[in-house]
């Protein structure tokens, strides 16, 4: 049988099992907007049940889930500013302020169609491209990774554009607060103080939640609702009218879409890279290239659409090295791998050969799920946006209690939730002072990430320093990463000299 | 027949006794139930890697024998040490928390890094396997034998992969180093996937691991050197024991995954450690340990089992090579 006969006989299969991609849509919505879970440990929880299921329905439970849980996290990290995994921590940067602004219900249309057509695509360019694809990590080493790191990094001196030395000064602040952990190479504790929970590094899901949640239940107390007045007039009279503007606004920027959602699939398919990075360049990337980069931040829909289609591209990008070299490139792609070893599959170069439905079924599983969520989820963007009318009395003590349990849950321990709740004083104390608190996350969540990459890479040159240009891709990503750095300012220039002109 | 006499002091004599059973019975009851509820077992790497799957393979017969499920929780960070100082710090010593741990790269931890708590407070009891490291490079690698590798060693230095650099597997390379004079630079990668993924993409020139995860990696690999017995042949493709392909004198470089208890545990239960020790045993007799070890695709060639007595040994020997080799691991 021919590789098209194959997959076509998976697709019909795979449409068969729609009644359990539906529920497991659902499912994957609701653990990957609880803060702290996420596919891998519901998975995890659910191994049981994936056992006792047949091989092929096992897969596109997990994989819907996989897919879903992704989609699933964005949804608080635009209606409440609680982000539900570190993959969607760029989310709220632009997302939240459209939910204020009362453009909830159009915020989320775009997420859900950004994240469905982002990852319908990535999928179909995997199923393509996949041994090409599974070729990105044999190039992109611990040099490289340097350099993906600081494109990401980079976003925090954007931030701080608006107040240099306040963003500086954030950023400087969460790579410290990064730097906390026992380090890679010979797992000395450094900056511990003595606690044992802090060997790991910051925990990320406490300093997600506390940073981002937890302070902004403080802010919003203050208020009677999370909108703005403006906010609240467009809220009061909710219309199915607001999710087609969304979807058409998602639609209308497809280019955008198309290319920030192949940012997560490169990014996705090099092992041990991961949703958070990608959705951070994705941002930063957007913002270079963008004829408005002073709007992001403010509820512009471009910075909204490049986080989410990119930690969706993610998604299908790390099954590619699981399927083709045999390394889960992910936390889910390594549970994955356990269950289906435990029905006999044998994941690597050979996969194909031998077993090529569950190769291509992995992925057709994938393009299923994410065309069912078009239709399952848009729809449903108008009543979860009736949260944000809900009067902060009681919104801000349940976002509170939701984020403490939610930074209990990855580790259970009481002191993630203590943990939480300091990372919310420090970030109410951030805004109130005028430091961005995504300034501060950025460093925490890419600081250990870039300290690994760097330190493997001085470890394998015994201490040359100069290992950092030793690689022909590594020069020109940091030809790259300097031109997106000059870029916006050359662009700024052009602009205030336009500017004078027309006066 | 006696007639039985009741005056007043025997009444309240009887009573005081009856009352004492009363009141000691749930404790007499619950020794002899134990285990009334699921065990927590604390498991210091991530979950999806080698000790999930093989504390999954032999939980699963080992329940039944128990009469209770187990309750995995994965404490993973610097190298091990997270999860044996959770365990040590926080989980109650009632035998109702148990520990299941590598010997191999988590005692040699020890040697290079004292932990906070007292080494002796905890001992392995049951061993599940022995397995031993091995040397290995990605399926696309130019290198097609230890010779080469060697050979090129000499030449110029080979950056060698490893989950963590107090493993027995890097003591395995680094003594070949010595042996033959090839200058070997060990990156630690964090992990077993990672050690492989690194060997797989080129990020370094090869990579050294237990042997188990580097067969479950497939195809992906090729095996070089086994420091050890090579008991699965084809599996590890043929590789040959350290000690026959450069006449060396190594002891077997381990790892070890084995079941540990607190001290005080076993002290103060002693009736709910036996019963521990005697199903575990018990779980060994059992045919369906093999057929659960080959449907996860474990390596059952590597069930090995072992009571308190060849687990202090094995973790002496360890504290030993730990020693020895110190300053290379530490990169003192």
């Amino acid at each position: 049988m021919g590789d098209a006969a194959i997959i076509s006989t998976v697709f019909l299969e795979t449409i068969g099992y729609w009644w359990v991609i539906i529920p497991t849509i659902f499912l994957g919505l609701i653990v990957g907007g609880i803060p702290g879970f996420s596919a891998a440990n519901t998975i995890i929880i659910l191994m049981p049940l994936t056992l006792a299921m047949d091989l092929q329905m096992g897969l596109v439970f997990m994989v819907s889930l996989y897919c879903a849980a992704r989609m699933g996290a964005g949804i608080p990290a635009i209606l409440v500013n609680i982000p539900g995994t570190a993959g969607a921590a760029a989310t709220p940067l632009d997302g939240y302020p459209m939910t204020k602004q009362g453009r909830g219900q159009q915020a989320l249309a775009i997420s859900f169609v950004a994240s469905s057509l982002g990852g319908l695509l990535t999928t179909i360019i995997a199923i393509a491209a996949m041994p090409l694809l599974a070729r990105v990590g044999f190039y992109m080493h611990s040099v490289e990774m340097i350099v993906v790191m600081l494109f990401g990094i980079s976003l925090i001196a954007s931030i701080a554009a608006q107040d240099m030395l306040k963003g500086l000064i954030a950023g400087f602040f969460g790579l410290m607060l990064g730097a906390i952990g026992t380090d890679v190479v010979y797992a000395t504790p450094r900056g511990t103080m003595g606690f044992l929970e802090l060997y790991d590094g910051v925990p990320l899901i406490p300093a997600l939640v506390g940073l981002f949640a937890v302070s902004e239940a403080f802010i919003i107390i203050e208020k009677r609702v999370i909108l703005t007045k403006k906010g609240q007039e467009a809220m009061e009279n909710p219309s199915w009218a607001a999710t087609f503007e969304g979807v058409r606004d998602a639609l209308t920027r497809w280019t955008h879409i198309c290319w920030t959602s192949v940012i997560g699939l490169i990014i996705g398919v090099i092992p041990g890279a991961g949703a958070s990075i990608a959705s951070f360049v994705a941002y930063q990337q957007s913002r270079t290239f963008s004829k408005t980069p002073e709007k992001y931040g403010t509820g512009h829909i471009e910075g909204l659409v490049a986080p989410e289609s990119a930690n969706n591209g993610v998604t299908s990008g790390t099954l590619v090295p699981l399927l083709v070299l045999g390394i889960p490139g992910g936390a889910t792609a390594a549970i994955m791998l356990v269950v289906m070893q435990y029905h006999g599959v044998s994941f690597g170069p050979s996969l194909f050969q031998q077993d090529p439905k569950v190769g291509y079924g992995m992925f057709i599983a994938m393009a299923v799920s994410y065309f069912l969520m078009i239709l399952t989820i848009i729809p449903l963007s108008r009543y979860m946006s009736r949260v944000t009318t809900v009067p902060t009395i009681y919104l801000a003590p349940m976002i509170i209690s939701f984020t403490l349990v939610g930074a209990f849950v990855p580790r259970e321990y009481m002191f993630d939730m203590y943990l939480a709740l300091a990372f919310g004083v420090v970030g109410y104390i951030a805004r109130r002072t005028g430091y961005h608190v995504a300034a501060i996350l950025i460093g925490v969540i890419l600081g250990p990430l870039l300290e690994t990459y760097f330190l493997r890479a001085l470890k394998k040159s015994e201490g040359d320093i100069m290992v950092l240009f030793s690689s022909t891709l590594g020069n020109i990503l940091w030809v790259a990463l300097v031109v997106s750095l000059v870029l916006p300012i050359v662009f700024e220039r052009r602009r205030k000299k336009k500017e004078i002109v027309i006066q | 027949m006696t007639k039985l006499k009741m005056n007043r002091r025997t009444l309240l004599g009887t009573g005081l006794a009856a009352s004492a059973m009363s009141l000691a019975t749930p404790g007499i009851l619950r020794a002899a139930a134990y285990p009334e509820r699921n065990l927590s077992v604390y498991i210091p790497t991530r979950e999806g890697g080698g000790a999930d799957r093989n504390f999954r393979a032999f939980s699963s017969i080992w329940k039944d024998k128990l009469g209770a499920e187990f309750e995995p929780g994965f404490y993973p960070g610097a190298s091990g040490r997270v999860g044996y100082e959770i365990y040590m710090g926080k989980a109650e010593p009632d035998a109702y928390n148990l520990i299941f741990g590598n010997m191999g790269p988590e005692v040699l931890n020890w040697a290079v890094q004292a932990p906070t708590f007292d080494i002796n407070d905890y001992f392995y009891f049951g061993r599940v396997d022995t397995d031993p490291g091995c040397a290995f490079v990605g399926a696309e690698s130019a290198f097609q034998s230890i010779d080469q590798i060697v050979e090129e060693g000499k030449k110029r230095t080979l950056t060698v992969g490893t989950s963590r650099m107090a493993h027995p597997a890097s003591i395995g390379i680094l003594a070949l180093g010595e042996a033959t004079g090839a200058k070997f630079n060990l990156i630690p990668l964090s992990g077993g996937k990672n050690t492989v993924a690194g060997a797989v993409t080129g990020e370094v020139d090869f990579s050294v691991l237990t042997s188990g995860s580097v067969i479950s990696a497939g195809d992906s690999v090729r095996t070089m050197l086994v420091f050890g017995e090579n008991k699965v042949g084809d599996a590890l493709d043929n590789a040959q024991n350290i000690n026959d392909a450069f006449d060396m004198d190594l002891p077997e470089m381990l790892s070890s995954r084995a079941f540990g208890i607190h001290k005080a545990a076993a002290d103060n239960h002693p009736d709910r450690f036996e019963k521990l020790v005697s199903t575990f045993n018990a779980t060994f007799e059992d045919p369906a340990l093999l057929e659960s070890y080959v449907a996860a695709r474990g390596t059952p060639e590597y069930l090995n089992r072992g009571g308190v007595e060849e687990c202090g040994q094995f973790v002496k020997d360890m504290l030993e090579l730990g020693e020895r080799y110190k300053p290379l691991l530490t990169g003192a």
